[in-house]
């Protein structure tokens, strides 16, 4: 069989998954960069062509400076917090005790759980009239009268940041939990006979083994939480005051709530070469972690 | 008093028995190998003495000094691991400082001290690189100079020869046996190679399913083993195991129409027709040239050189006899021979009860 043969075969193979791809993908991706030199309005006809305007505008706006604040403190808080907890939480759950392997599955629920389903469950618990933080904050004394949380600007980010953690310090845990059973024995013994408390054994001794998966999950967390929408669309809206919008809140508002095709089109694709550069810079630094622990 | 002292120490996991009851007492310089085979417990005696596993029952004692309960740090041990247990990120020398480091040993003396063992292990060129740069044989090294440096009261090694070539495991085990004759430490050595037990202990606990089966000198345990199992377990090819029943005063072979001299010693330990274990090892065994020594007849079988020696296997009657003869002697497959051996070469066992007459 001659290797033109081979080579042909192959792209016969791949040609119905390519067309879907093109399709779905490709396509859009186009049509958007094309819709984003125009000034077209989500219905009607195409717009005319105005350059890079709309990319100007947007960059000088004001709305998106502080959009890609607020978005970049949501996911470098958010992130952050959930590697702390994630690992606390998997180096609790890789101790000997009765009822780990029952707390192991009771821990991924959170993250198992449809965002959805979890953003109502934290609307409930943060409600000012009837929600069970406020309840118990109350009769611990910390607070004198129900606040509604989600509904100040100073707390409404907090607020979704302690509700994001919760849904996924687990994938963070899950990980962090399975590359603590590669960590040999053998080290851990040696390091109890060497001296080393806990805070140098895991410095010298669990973490060389951690650090390969948690810049992978490190990785996809910041990725997703950049792009964050979902928690947040049901939980605020992007409000109040806009203090929780993100960039993906902004894109939606500006193509559909305000109708402005061609201007969302240009956000958005600001958005995707922002993530774009966080992946590329993230990928050459998970290259150079795997490397170091042998 | 001695520098170790094991006392009637017991371990169980859940309902498993792992140590029946150890007891060792060992004197300050000592080189003691534990040897058996896979699962028999050693590793768990070891842990037990390292602080890493905790005993069921029974004590321990350094220096005369009971240690259960005392955090491994503080129990004047340091430890050498199968798997060399190297800290992956470190560099050498830190790895090799590190139990100074932990215990806060100020940094030129800590220097001092890797240099030191450095140059005893021959190791000072490749103090900057990490574990993942050396070979075995090289982390091995590493992993004996991070145990040098604490100058322990007692050294406990985990066969740490086991994960290496053969060529480098055998310059090893001299390194090893210069160190401690240089060193003179408290040694308790873990292997299942009953070679490197012969060749570095000054004493060997027999282990098997989580008891002493025999505790003693190197030439004790070869020479007059206390039990089957230990006459089996030790020297290469094991020990020509003849069944015989005692019948005056010879021990006639089972199966065969030939018979061995009683030897006048334990004429007393066992009775008229008492069935035995004629235990004869194979370097004991030559090529009869006269009648003058007890002989046996047999038929060569198999005849296979190994360079130093000429392992030969041979029938007599329905059993079989090896003997490493010279390469020079003049046996063929097939042939009759004779086997001749001192009277003071033969053990002889009880069937029932496994132990030495
Ligand atoms: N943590 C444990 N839990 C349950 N059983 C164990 C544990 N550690 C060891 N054992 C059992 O105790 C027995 C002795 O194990 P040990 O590791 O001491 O053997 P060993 O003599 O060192 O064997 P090897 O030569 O294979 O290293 C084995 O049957 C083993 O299965
Ligand atoms: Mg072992």
């Amino acid at each position: 069989m001659s290797s033109t043969w081979m080579t042909t075969r192959a792209w016969l193979l791949m040609l119905p998954l390519l067309v879907v791809m093109v399709a779905v993908i490709g396509w859009p991706l186009v049509d958007t960069v094309g819709l984003s030199f125009t000034d077209a309005k989500l219905v009607g006809t195409g717009g005319n062509y105005v350059g890079f305007d709309n990319y100007t505008n947007m960059l000088s706006s004001s709305n998106f400076s502080r959009t890609l604040v607020t978005t970049t403190l949501f996911a470098v808080i958010s992130v952050a917090a959930e590697m702390v907890i994630g690992v606390l939480a998997a180096l609790l759950l890789n101790q000997q005790f009765h009822g780990r392997a029952i707390l192991r599955a009771l821990m991924i629920l959170p993250w198992a759980l449809p965002t959805v389903v979890n953003a109502t469950l934290w609307r409930l618990i943060y409600n000012p009239e009837y929600g069970a933080l406020n309840a118990a904050l109350t009769q611990l004394n910390l607070i004198d009268a129900y606040r509604s949380w989600l509904g100040e600007p100073g707390t409404a980010l907090v607020a979704l940041i302690v509700a994001d953690c919760w849904k996924n310090f687990p994938l963070v845990a899950l990980i962090a939990l399975a590359a603590l059973q590669a960590v040999p024995r053998d080290i851990t013994a040696a390091s109890l006979v060497d001296g080393a408390g806990p805070f140098n054994r895991f410095r010298f001794v669990i973490l060389p083994y951690l650090a390969g998966p948690l810049m992978v999950a490190l990785v996809l967390r910041t990725i997703e939480a950049f792009k964050v929408f979902d928690i947040i669309w049901v939980m605020t809206r992007g409000g109040p005051a806009n203090s929780t919008r993100t960039l993906s809140i902004l894109v939606y508002q500006e193509a559909f709530s305000f109708q402005r095709a061609g201007s969302g089109a240009s956000l958005a694709l600001i958005v995707t070469l922002l993530v774009t550069v966080l992946a590329v810079a993230y990928a050459a630094l998970v290259r150079k972690t795997a490397g170091s622990a042998a | 008093m001695s520098a170790l002292e094991i006392r009637n120490v017991r371990k169980n996991y859940g309902s498993v028995e792992t140590l029946k009851g150890i007891d060792i007492a060992l004197q300050s310089g000592e080189f003691l190998v534990l040897l058996g085979s896979s699962g028999c417990g050693k590793s768990t005696l070891l842990n037990i003495i390292a602080g890493l596993a905790e005993a069921t029952s029974g004590d321990v004692l350094i220096g005369g000094r009971s240690i259960l309960g005392v955090h491994p740090k503080n129990r004047d041990i340091a430890m050498v691991f199968q798997s060399y247990a190297l800290y992956p990120n470190l560099t050498v020398r830190r790895n090799i400082g590190f139990g100074l480091e932990m215990r806060g040993v100020a940094a030129d003396e800590r220097e001092k001290a890797v240099a030191e063992a450095a140059r005893l292990l021959q190791i000072e060129a490749l103090l900057d690189r990490k574990p993942s740069q050396l070979s075995g044989g090289q982390r091995q090294r590493v992993a004996i100079g991070r145990a040098l440096v604490r100058k322990p009261q007692v050294f406990l090694f985990d066969e740490p020869l086991s994960n290496l070539d053969a060529k480098l495991r055998l310059e090893m085990r001299t390194e090893l046996k210069r160190l401690h004759q240089m060193l003179q430490t408290t040694v308790v050595y873990v292997t299942h190679d009953q070679i490197e037990a012969m060749t570095l202990a000054s004493r060997i606990a027999v282990m098997r399913d989580g008891r002493i089966e025999q505790l003693g000198t190197p030439e004790e345990i070869y020479n007059e083993p206390a039990t089957l199992y230990v006459a089996g377990f030790v020297g290469a090819p094991s020990m020509n195991m003849l069944q015989a029943t005692v019948q005056g005063t010879t021990l006639a072979i089972d199966g065969a129409k030939a018979s061995l001299p009683l030897p006048a010693r334990f004429r007393d330990a066992v009775q008229d027709g008492a069935r035995v274990v004629a235990g004869i090892r194979p370097e004991a065994l030559r090529v009869a040239a006269d009648a003058a020594a007890p002989s046996v007849p047999v038929e060569i079988e198999v005849v296979e050189l190994t360079g130093p020696e000429l392992v030969t296997t041979a029938r007599i009657g329905t059993q079989r006899l090896t003997a490493c003869l010279p390469p020079a002697s003049r046996v063929a497959k097939g042939q009759a021979a004779s086997f001749a051996f001192s009277e003071d070469a033969l053990r002889l066992f009880d069937p029932d009860t496994g132990k030495a007459f």
